[in-house]
């Protein structure tokens, strides 16, 4: 019980240190610290990646949010960041309707996910069980040796088994890649320099 | 120390969650917000990850593996695009208000 | 000349041609005066019409053409006279040699002819009649005079007004008599618009005598009317003359509601308005195909009754003589006498057994019409005549009349208005019933009798010569009313000429006065007056009718008719004697107001130091007048008054209706041998000799009296008025009749005009206020349930959206992060609400 014991004390170690930035996020009133928080929250996560085999979502984790998009953030906090807007404050009685919802919200979920039963939940996973980058590739290109059998569907029959394993992300993939050049393309649009709309006016 | 299962996962996930959104119910600065919506989309993203690690089906086999993963992959890449277009407009909304204050954003007010 | 007819036409036309002239050059005077300060072309319109000065050209205008009509229309009368002469046509005064009825001359259109002017239905198939309203003329021997004497006098009225309505050629005229906050009225001379009056007057009498129909002499009844009022209203500003203008009119209006009845009921039954196809439809043929018919000439009565088996018999029964008259008047055809026909009575074995028809003449087809309603056609159509000659009971405007200028009142009184009644009842003598003509009678003679005694106490000598009218007319009427025909109109033309003369005398006198006409301040004019005098004296001796004088002939003629009528009517004395004693107050009032006026001292000095003759334009009409009432009349021998040429020419246009009412009269049995026509006449005859005595003694005595009082001074008038106060206060106020017809009209139809109007308020207004006021009220009640229950709901409902949705609206709080709260809450809710609903399905 060498392995799960490690996987267990990894679990908790990243669980809590991600939980605990999630929640300095919350908690921090200045904006800058809230972004470090962030960062070490979103590495936390990656961690998580790892841990359960997504290698490649991990690392792409690490790479787009903390490279990509916190850096984003960072620069939005930059660029907005004047002495005031560092740190808003919140008055107590929203942090406290905040706060009890949060806290009820927080519950309904446990409650949820405490009566949820799922298929195999408590298995542990095999190393071997890990997905390689390839084999994310040859899913999203539709190798079919790369899909996995579809047992969701409950459909047990062979024959149409096959028909299954055509199924490929290569569309999906496609459209995201066109939809995210769409949407930087908007951003950089919307983000360019402008004239004040109040100096105008 | 019991084992680790999906429901630690789960329950990671809706801390992560719950943080997001009380980061975007308290925090006024509009970056602040767009935090809390990265800390909501990471909750689910641990969700996505931890259903393709755990679920199997009768037999043993994972049924969910490549599909979590690469719905983990397209939220990591519409979060960001998102956070572009949203960070795009805070810049606009800092350009003509001068202020990240989402509270001054009440123009659509009942 | 082929239509010498056309004469006279033309003599109508050119008054009226004047008149037109007149109106067209002052409407547009006028017109461009109102406006030549906005418009230069108006402005020199304007100065190209005459400008600002008043000029005699409009007189002259009317003048030429009354006087181009005189010379027309004595064209005309010679040529008729000469045409007569070679046509060899027998005066009417033989008419039963009816082989050469005067007609005859006329059936060629030479001196009659009419054309359609308005359509009312077919003339196919249609014997009753043209169902069509004609424009005509027809001139027989009374047309031709008549001309003859409205042309003189209008054109001597005419050429005396140019001198007498100077004062209206000044730009401003002060009215003495209109007082205003300024002192007298000032206003600008009406010179041109009183002879356009004139020539619209001449022309409304000249087509009144022209007119061959009823129609036309009906649209120039109302012409003469309407010109009268505007000529008696010429000085409008002043109320009495607006009055006098109004009481003429209305009061014409009543005769001619008459006038009116009468017209219907003949174009209802007879249908047709032409004299000649109305008395040919009325009257039977005097012979038919086999020589002279019993009943020709009369209105043939009979009852309704069935038809005998053969036909032959009138469906009409018509009663055998002794028996009483039948209750309907057969209507012949038109075309009666063209061709073979066998009339009432035909072949004479029938006479006093049956009358009979032949079958061509089936004259209940052709239809018939109730005694009664004849007579009541007559009667209406005379009392349209009573309205226009100022009879009694309508008498009552002549007077007031006078406060028209008076050359208007010349021409009213002598040639025009008053002349059209008497006219026109002569005209249309031969449609008179007995019963009728019995009115006609009575009404003249109560007239001249009433309007004789009035004119004694008048002290306005326009005044006393109304009432001499009124009483000639009346005159005239009672010598229609009693066969006196000729008589009749021979009194009108004679009347004319000297009552015109004496108008204009008196017109002279007014205006040598300065307009002073109450004779109480005159006296002595004679010698300032002389020429004006002395012809008024002529005019006073004729129509007071002293021997030689045309008054005396016709007055005479007048007589002689009544006596012959009432010598055979014993029980209608008082037409003799009415006529008879009112000669003599007629003689003592003309020469009371004479002696008054020329002789004596004068009374007032002031007026006397003033007075003058007055220049030649008014003395030579008045000369020539004078000539005219002296000698118009005379025949020859001269001394003989049956032998006056004028009566004589009028005798030749008589109807043979007159013979045959008045002949029927005398003999009431009718047989072969005597003439009827020669009967009435026989009876005047045999009394002339005493008529014309007692006549004579009764103008003596008036004028005996007369001189006694005012120029002997024998007897004190004032004395006498004293003496007499209820008499004369009687007299002066006209017999009360102004305040009879004002108590008996006036005030009760102010009267029921005033209950009317109260009725209408308290009754017809207080309902309608009633039913209002409910309604309203209902409204309030009907407005208080649409605002409270109606628009309460409607307003309740958007009350209650517009609440909640202000409710929700507080949820849009634009604050992202509540936003956020809401989306988190929402979930919670959500999941609560799953977790009930599977409990729930679990449980179930």
């Amino acid at each position: 019980m060498k392995f799960p014991d490690l996987h267990a004390t990894l679990f908790w170690v990243l669980a809590i240190a991600t939980a605990l930035s999630a929640i300095s996020v919350v908690l921090t009133q200045n904006i800058v610290r809230s972004a470090v928080w962030l960062l070490f929250s979103l590495c936390g996560t990656a961690g998580l990646f790892f841990l359960v085999g997504a290698d490649f979502v991990g690392a792409t984790q690490l790479i787009v949010y903390v490279g990509g998009t916190l850096v984003l953030v960072v620069f939005g906090v930059m660029l907005t960041a004047q002495g005031p807007f560092i740190s808003m404050k919140t008055s107590a009685v929203e942090w406290a309707f905040s706060v009890v919802a949060g806290v009820l919200f927080l519950g309904v979920l446990v409650a949820s996910i405490s009566q949820g039963t799922w298929v195999g939940g408590f298995v542990a996973v095999s190393p071997a069980d890990s997905t390689s980058a390839v084999t994310l590739g040859e899913s999203l290109l539709g190798v079919t040796d790369a899909t996995p059998p579809a047992k969701l569907l409950g459909n047990d029959n062979p024959d149409q088994l096959l028909e299954r394993t055509r199924m490929s992300y290569l569309l999906p993939f496609e459209i995201v890649s066109v939809h995210l050049l769409v949407v930087l393309i908007g951003a950089a649009y919307l983000a360019r320099a402008k004239r004040r709309r109040g100096a105008a006016a | 120390m019991s084992p680790i299962t999906l429901n630690h996962y789960l329950a990671l996930g809706a801390v992560l969650f719950v943080c997001g959104v009380l980061c975007m119910a308290t925090k006024r600065n509009a970056i602040g917000v767009l935090m809390g919506v990265e800390l909501v989309l990471n909750g689910a993203n641990v969700n996505f990850v931890a259903f393709a690690y755990y679920l199997r089906d009768a037999q043993g086999n994972s049924v969910f593996l490549v599909e979590g993963q690469v719905f983990a992959l397209f939220v990591i890449v519409l979060a960001a695009a998102e956070a572009a277009v949203a960070l795009a407009i805070v810049l606009n909304f800092y350009n003509n208000h001068l202020t990240v204050d989402v509270d001054t954003a009440e123009e659509l007010k009942g | 000349m082929e239509h010498p007819g056309l004469l006279y036409v033309a003599a109508t036309l050119l008054p009226l041609a004047s008149f037109l002239i007149l109106l067209i050059w002052g409407g547009l005077r006028n017109f461009a005066r109102r406006n030549k300060a906005t418009s230069p072309a108006l402005d020199g319109v304007y100065q190209i019409l005459g400008g600002d000065a008043i000029t005699r050209t409009p007189a002259y205008i009317a003048t030429a053409a009354i006087a181009g009509a005189f010379v027309l229309c004595l064209t005309g009368f010679i040529l008729h006279a000469q045409d007569e002469h070679t046509h060899g046509a027998q005066p009417a005064a033989h008419a039963h040699d009816h082989k050469h009825d005067h007609d005859a001359a006329h059936a060629d259109g030479k001196w009659a002819a009419h054309f359609e002017w308005i359509r009312l239905g077919s003339r196919e198939n249609d014997s009753r009649g043209a169902l069509a309203l004609d424009l005509g003329f027809k001139i027989d021997h009374l047309a031709t005079i008549m001309f003859l004497m409205v042309t003189f006098i209008a054109t001597l009225i005419h050429i005396f007004s140019i001198g007498y309505m100077s004062d209206e050629l000044q730009e401003k005229v002060e009215d003495h008599h209109v007082h205003t906050a300024h002192g007298h009225l000032e206003r600008r001379g009406r010179f041109g618009r009183f002879f356009m009056y004139l020539s619209l007057f001449c022309f409304s009498m000249l087509n009144l005598i022209l007119a061959d129909n009823l129609f036309q002499v009906f649209i120039s009844w109302e012409l003469v009317g309407i010109c009268s009022y505007l000529l008696i209203g010429f000085y409008y500003e002043r109320t009495s003359a607006s009055n006098a203008a109004n009481k003429a009119f209305i009061t014409n209006r009543v005769g001619d509601a008459g006038f009116v009845v009468g017209l219907l009921i003949i174009w209802t039954y007879v249908g047709t308005f032409n004299f000649d196809e109305i008395f040919a439809r009325l009257r039977s043929p005097l012979h038919d195909s086999h020589g002279a018919v019993p009943l020709g000439g009369a209105f043939v009565r009979a009852n309704p009754g069935a038809a005998e088996p053969d036909g032959r018999i009138l469906k009409l029964a018509v009663p055998k003589p002794g028996e009483e008259a039948g209750s309907e008047v057969v209507l012949f055809p038109v075309d009666a006498t063209e061709g073979h026909f066998h009339g009432v009575g035909h072949g004479r074995k029938f006479l006093r057994s049956e009358v009979r028809l032949s079958p061509d003449l089936d004259l209940d087809g052709h239809g018939h019409i109730p005694y009664w309603l004849l007579t009541v056609a007559g009667l209406g159509i005379f009392l349209g005549c009573v309205g226009k000659s100022a009879q009694f009971p309508l008498q009552v405007w002549l007077p007031d009349a006078m406060e028209g200028p008076t050359p208007v009142s010349a021409l009213i009184h002598a040639a025009t208005m008053v002349a059209a009644g008497v006219y026109l009842v002569g005209r249309a003598f031969p449609m008179f019933t007995r019963e009728a003509l019995l009115v006609i009678a009575y009404t003249g003679a109560i007239t001249l009798f009433v309007a004789a005694t009035i004119a004694i106490v008048m002290t306005d000598i326009k005044k006393v010569l109304a009432y001499s009218t009124v009483s000639q007319l009346g005159y005239m009427m009672l010598a229609l009313g009693v066969g006196g025909w000729a008589a009749g109109l021979f009194h009108l033309l004679t009347h004319a000429f000297f009552k015109a003369l004496l108008f204009l005398g008196s017109g002279s006198v007014i205006y040598g006065c300065h307009h002073e006409q109450e004779m109480t301040k005159m006296g002595g004019l004679l010698k300032k007056m002389p020429i004006t005098g002395l012809t008024m004296l002529a005019g006073v001796l004729a129509i007071a009718g002293t021997p030689l004088f045309t008054g005396w002939y016709s007055k005479d003629a007048i007589l002689v008719a009544a006596y012959g009528f009432t010598s055979v009517h014993g029980e209608h004395m008082l037409l003799f004697l009415a006529p008879l004693v009112t000669a003599g107050i007629t003689t003592f009032y003309m020469f009371r107001m004479w002696f008054l006026t020329f002789t004596g001292e004068p009374r007032d000095a002031h007026v006397y130091e003033h007075a003058h003759e007055t220049p030649w334009l008014m003395t030579v009409p008045l000369i020539l007048l004078a000539v005219c009432s002296i000698g118009v009349a005379w025949g020859w021998p001269v001394w003989d008054a049956e032998a006056s040429a004028m009566e004589k020419h009028v005798h030749h246009a008589q109807h043979h209706a007159v013979y045959t009412e008045f002949g029927t009269i005398v003999d009431k049995d009718f047989h072969e041998g005597a003439l009827p026509e020669e009967s009435i006449r026989q009876a005047g005859q045999a009394g002339h000799t005493l008529v014309g005595l007692l006549a004579l003694f009764s103008a003596g005595m008036g004028f005996l009296f007369a001189f006694a009082v005012y120029k002997l001074k024998t007897l004190d008038p004032a004395e006498a008025k004293e003496q007499f106060a209820g008499a004369h206060d009687f007299l002066a106020h006209k017999w009360y009749f102004d305040e009879l017809y004002s108590a008996m009209l006036v005030r009760p139809a102010l009267a029921v005009s005033g209950w009317c109007r109260d009725f209408d308020r308290v009754v017809i207004d207080g309902f309608a206020n009633g039913f209002g006021r409910f309604w309203v009220w209902v409204s309030k009640w009907d407005g208080l349930f649409d605002n409270g229950v109606i628009d309460g709901l409607a307003n309740l409902l958007a009350t209650m959206a517009y609440g909640v949705a202000g409710w929700f609206r507080s949820l849009q709080t634009g604050f992202l992060r509540s936003y956020v709260l809401f989306l988190v809450l929402a979930a919670i809710g959500l999941f609560v609400l799953l977790k009930y609903l599977v409990s729930v399905a679990v449980a179930g």
